[in-house]
């Protein structure tokens, strides 16, 4: 009995302290800039904010950055919930995309930065195909008219290869598709499965997906993710997409055996050399530069196409909550000036506004000009999985069922048509 | 032992080499987990999760306890799933009471309400709660967590504890009255000493369960210093990254406390069981 009511006690005291000490960090003075983002700290873009966030105490004497580290996933879940209340931060990184950024702009939660991008020119720094990520229309449909996000970094996919297997083969860079194919032949002569993938996740539908970028043009894009015309699934591009990728797993481009992996293990698989071609994001060169040691690799441009995967990098926006625009404001503008953007090149990360003469690692510039060949041949044709809600389970089950063979590419086909037509009745358009 | 060696059947074998299995596949995950705890990144990167790690790799752990000040979020997951084991276990027994014990009148029907709360998905109590929690000024601390939890941990508690009270023998309860002992009186004096057994497997449960919670957790505790060591493990998995090695170093510090914490109270359970059928 006894015990129990010390216990009690105990708790009670808890409880208090619990609830005392609860509701500190919410407040926001003048003297604090309450920064999240969800990047590594030892990422290109987790470098280069470090230092902005440095250079902003500099010049703002007397104002301290408040930055908290977030979980990627609790951004995800819960934005709108912390913007819609006062714990909400000043600036925060966040998803580009109609569902993300395209749907806290149109619920009122974020600030429209418009005038602010035109004062400070940052509008004449981003290219118009990486722009059209950080604009939203009043439905929150990504290409609109107003900015609500600044991106500072981009990204975009490349052909990832693995040097010491191309001469080992004696195999060389293919500059054109049909080199491409070629090389991917004389890999599998040689009983190694030329391309790494993961099925169960993003890299499978980037494959297809680049292959029909390959056949289609920048209205094709406009109207698959930014509902400016009838989509048509069964057009040649998508035709040759949904066919050509089946008939590569059947040709062993592919392993069927990656299609319940994961990108993780796709990643790894190109790593430890057993594969020595992977076509994915720049999201991984830091890493591959960190930590592959056995042999030499470089990238190339998915050859024979003038569009890519690729788009802005996340924006920073402003939640409309935000005591402190103005220092938000100065602080995007800080990510937005030469010395950060050259850091960010020279951590293996892709500027928005990049200088390739300000970059010093040679493969780090080549980075930077394969990503400046892209935007001014307007080429990033951005990702498959945009343009409705769960999208991406809907592209990652198709392609399952092409690289098992249980359905035919037109049913596939079929398969993405569905769902995308109801997304856009639900949308309105 | 000879004896007991000759007694064993073909069937005693089988079940002595099924244990294994079992204990092996049981164990298995951890020692993966364990190998690639004390990997780095590249060795990882370059020889698969099934390797054997060259030598111990430290560093990635260090910077990780350093990174989201992992002290600061044990103590969090603590003071959280402590109190919550505490509160509910204290809630259960007093429902259970009225229920099991006191047979209130339309005990069946609250009974199923509560069986009902307990089938209820957490995602659909998050923006009920999260309203609520704003409108009490409770939005991003640790107290809402602790009370949204011993709510529905109480849930279940209650349910359980009142099936088991309902079988309370009655004529302790009867001998106690007659003793001339009030109804506050038997319940701390009679039914709590008696039922410690059950007691103390809800409060290590309650106790493991909140520790384990995620979803929750991420939505209600917002700010860093609030996170509980779950939340913290999710800032290794990135948006299109992961750190498995980190993350492997990290969940086993992470499990260490629950698991610790289960073999000390283990022991007790054991003890109080014995005591109970003594009488």
């Amino acid at each position: 009995m006894l015990k129990t009511g010390k216990t009690l006690a105990a708790l009670a005291v808890g409880l208090l302290t619990l609830s005392a000490c609860g509701g500190n960090g919410s407040s926001s003075s003048a003297k604090e800039l309450r920064l999240w983002h969800y990047e590594t700290p030892d990422s290109a873009m987790g470098v280069a904010w470090n230092q902005a966030i440095k250079e902003f105490e500099q010049t703002h004497p007397g104002v301290k950055v408040k930055f908290e580290e977030k979980n990627f996933e609790q951004i995800q879940k819960t934005a709108p919930m912390v913007l819609n209340s006062k714990d909400a931060p000043d600036i925060l990184e966040y998803n580009k995309g109609n569902a993300t950024t395209g749907l806290l702009a149109k619920q009122g939660l974020l600030t429209d930065l418009s005038s602010e991008v035109v004062k400070r020119g940052w509008d004449k720094q981003l290219s118009p195909n990486v722009a059209e990520t950080a604009k939203y229309d009043a439905k929150g449909v990504m290409g609109g008219d107003k900015w609500y996000g600044v991106p500072n970094y981009a990204e975009y996919l490349q052909v990832f290869y693995n040097k010491k297997l191309f001469d080992k083969y004696g195999v060389k860079v293919p500059t054109t598709f049909e080199e491409l194919t070629a090389a991917m032949d004389a890999f599998v002569k040689h009983g190694v499965t030329p391309l790494a993938n993961g099925g169960a996740e993003y890299p499978a539908q980037q494959y297809l997906y680049q292959l029909a970028l390959s056949r289609a043009d920048r209205p094709w894009v406009d109207r698959f993710e930014r509902y400016t015309g009838k989509v048509d699934f069964h057009d040649p591009a998508w035709t040759y997409a949904a066919t050509t990728f089946a008939d590569w797993v059947r040709k062993g481009y592919i392993a069927k055996s990656t299609v319940s992996t994961k990108a993780e293990a796709a990643g790894t698989a190109f790593m430890s050399g057993k594969n020595p071609m992977f076509f994915s994001g720049s999201w991984w060169y830091g890493r591959f530069e960190k930590e592959i040691k056995n042999f030499d690799w470089d990238t190339f441009l998915w050859p024979g196409t003038r569009m890519t995967l690729g788009s802005s990098g996340n924006l920073w926006v402003v939640p409309k909550g935000s005591s402190n625009k103005r220092l938000a404001y100065d602080f995007i503008a800080i990510t937005m000036k030469k010395d950060i953007q050259n850091l960010l090149a020279n951590n293996g990360g892709v500027p928005v506004d990049a200088d390739p003469a300000g970059v010093t690692d040679p493969k780090n510039k080549k980075l930077i000009e394969n990503y400046r060949t892209l935007v001014t041949n307007d080429g990033l044709g951005f990702y498959p999985d945009w343009p409705a809600p769960g999208y991406y389970d809907v592209l990652v089950a198709g392609t399952q069922k092409l690289m098992n063979g249980t359905s035919s590419p037109a049913q596939v086909l079929d398969s993405f048509a569905k769902p995308y037509d109801e997304n856009l009745s639900n949308v309105g358009h | 032992m000879t004896v007991m060696a000759r007694r064993r059947t073909p069937g005693s074998y089988a079940v002595l080499v099924s244990l294994i299995v079992l204990a092996v596949v049981m164990l298995l995950p951890f020692v993966i987990i364990a190998l690639n705890a004390v990997k780095t990144p590249a060795e990882y990167s370059s020889h698969g999760p099934l390797s054997l790690p060259k030598g111990v790799y430290l560093q990635g752990l260090k910077d990780f306890w350093e990174r989201v000040d992992f002290g600061g979020k044990l103590v969090n997951s603590v003071l959280i799933s402590g109190s919550v084991a505490v509160l509910a276990v204290v809630l259960s027994v007093l429902n259970a009471y009225a229920l099991g014990i006191g047979r209130v009148r339309g005990r069946v029907s609250i009974m199923v309400v509560f069986l009902l709360a307990n089938t209820m998905p957490q995602e659909v109590l998050v923006y009920p709660l999260y309203f609520i929690s704003k409108k009490a000024g409770l939005y991003d601390t640790r107290l809402s967590v602790v009370i949204i939890f011993t709510a529905i941990q109480t849930a279940f508690g209650t349910y359980l504890l009142s099936s088991v009270l309902s079988a309370f023998p009655r004529e302790l309860l009867e001998a106690a009255r007659i003793d001339g002992a009030g109804r506050l009186r038997i319940l701390w004096r009679v039914v709590v000493p008696i039922s410690r057994p059950t007691l103390g497997v809800l409060f290590v449960f309650f106790f493991i369960w909140t520790w384990n919670e995620f979803f929750l957790p991420l939505v209600f505790l917002v700010s860093n210093e609030n996170q509980t060591v779950p939340v913290a493990l999710g800032v290794l998995q990135g948006q299109k990254m992961m750190d498995a090695t980190t993350t492997s170093a990290s969940a086993l510090l992470g499990v260490l406390p629950a698991i610790v914490f289960f073999l000390i109270f283990q022991r007790t359970l054991t003890r109080g069981i014995t005591v109970g059928s003594a009488k």
